[in-house]
């Protein structure tokens, strides 16, 4: 392919070596900024699709599927309004294959009231793991 | 219009690559609303716009075949990961679709295979197509939607 470098190693001329495994391994498959309120990708990259499954309950599907399902997922989440102020939020697996990531997301509990799930205003999330 | 270079054996991951850097997003109006539970509310599938683009360019990704393929060696009980995944890579890829078709396209590969095999065996569709415009606007009661009861295949049709 046209453009293409085979190499096994870069060097650096004083900073040392790297194996190209290091980078092509240990870079993110997967990205995506999601408004899960309405919900739509703001941006994204190796997704065919969201299902919105239910508040709070939502799946995404790769294009290039992942090897197995024991990538790692990465996220930050956060809502607008009092949400803010209650607890600490976050997003826990459902259902992992290598073809889709089923997750909840959660707004914290806090001293009065239990964690709950809601949709994020921005939920954006990073996949690392191998491709099939 | 940008002409789609010779992915055929390309990895498909690089081909994605090509399509971000070259490929605006295409948003789409349509929305699948299927129901693959009774003790469920229905469960809504947006698709993604840079994966519509890739569809509607052409040359880029795989028959859905393929990822049936990959489905069936993942439901194996001993499968540990995928060693068909050549398969993404090295399938001659889909020409352009049409809007519509890539939405069936869709279907066929994010939504449970025993919903749009079987969408309309019952006292209702448990699938449809429609615009984003069709849904409720808020999400109130999010968790209690339904396809309506009195929906046919005709309605559908229409």
């Amino acid at each position: 392919m046209a453009g293409t470098i085979v190499a096994d190693t870069l060097t650096h001329s004083t900073a040392g070596s790297i194996a190209t495994n290091y980078v092509v391994e240990g870079s993110a498959k997967a990205w995506f900024s999601m408004n899960e309120a309405t919900p739509v990708f703001n941006d994204s990259f190796n997704f065919t699709s969201i299902t919105d499954n239910a508040t709070g309950d939502k799946t995404v599907s790769f294009t290039s599927s992942m090897g197995n399902a024991n990538y790692s997922v990465s996220q930050s989440n956060a809502n607008s309004g009092t949400d803010y102020t209650r607890g600490t939020g976050g997003a826990y697996d459902h259902t992992v294959s290598a073809s889709s990531y089923r997750y909840y997301s959660c707004g914290g509990s806090s001293a009065s009231s239990n964690g709950y799930l809601r949709d994020d205003t921005r939920m954006k999330q990073i996949y690392i793991g191998d491709l099939a | 219009m940008t002409t789609t270079p010779d992915f055929k054996g390309t990895h498909l991951f690089d081909r994605l690559c090509w399509a971000k850097e070259n490929l605006d997003g295409v948003q789409s109006d349509y929305r699948v609303v299927y129901e693959d539970s009774v003790d469920e509310c229905a469960k809504i599938l947006v698709p993604d716009p840079n994966w519509m683009a890739c569809a509607l360019q052409g040359g880029i990704l795989p028959p859905v075949w393929v990822y049936h393929e990959l489905a069936k060696d993942e439901a194996q009980p001993d499968f540990k990961k995928h060693t068909r995944g050549y398969l993404l890579h090295t399938t001659e890829p889909m020409p352009a679709m049409t809007e519509e078709q890539a939405i069936e396209y869709l279907i066929m590969k994010d939504v449970p295979q025993h919903v749009w095999t079987d969408w309309n065996s019952g006292n209702k569709p448990k699938m449809v197509i429609c615009r984003k415009e069709q849904l409720p606007s808020t999400r109130e009661w999010r968790n209690a939607w339904k396809i309506a009861d009195d929906i046919t295949a005709t309605d559908i049709a229409a």
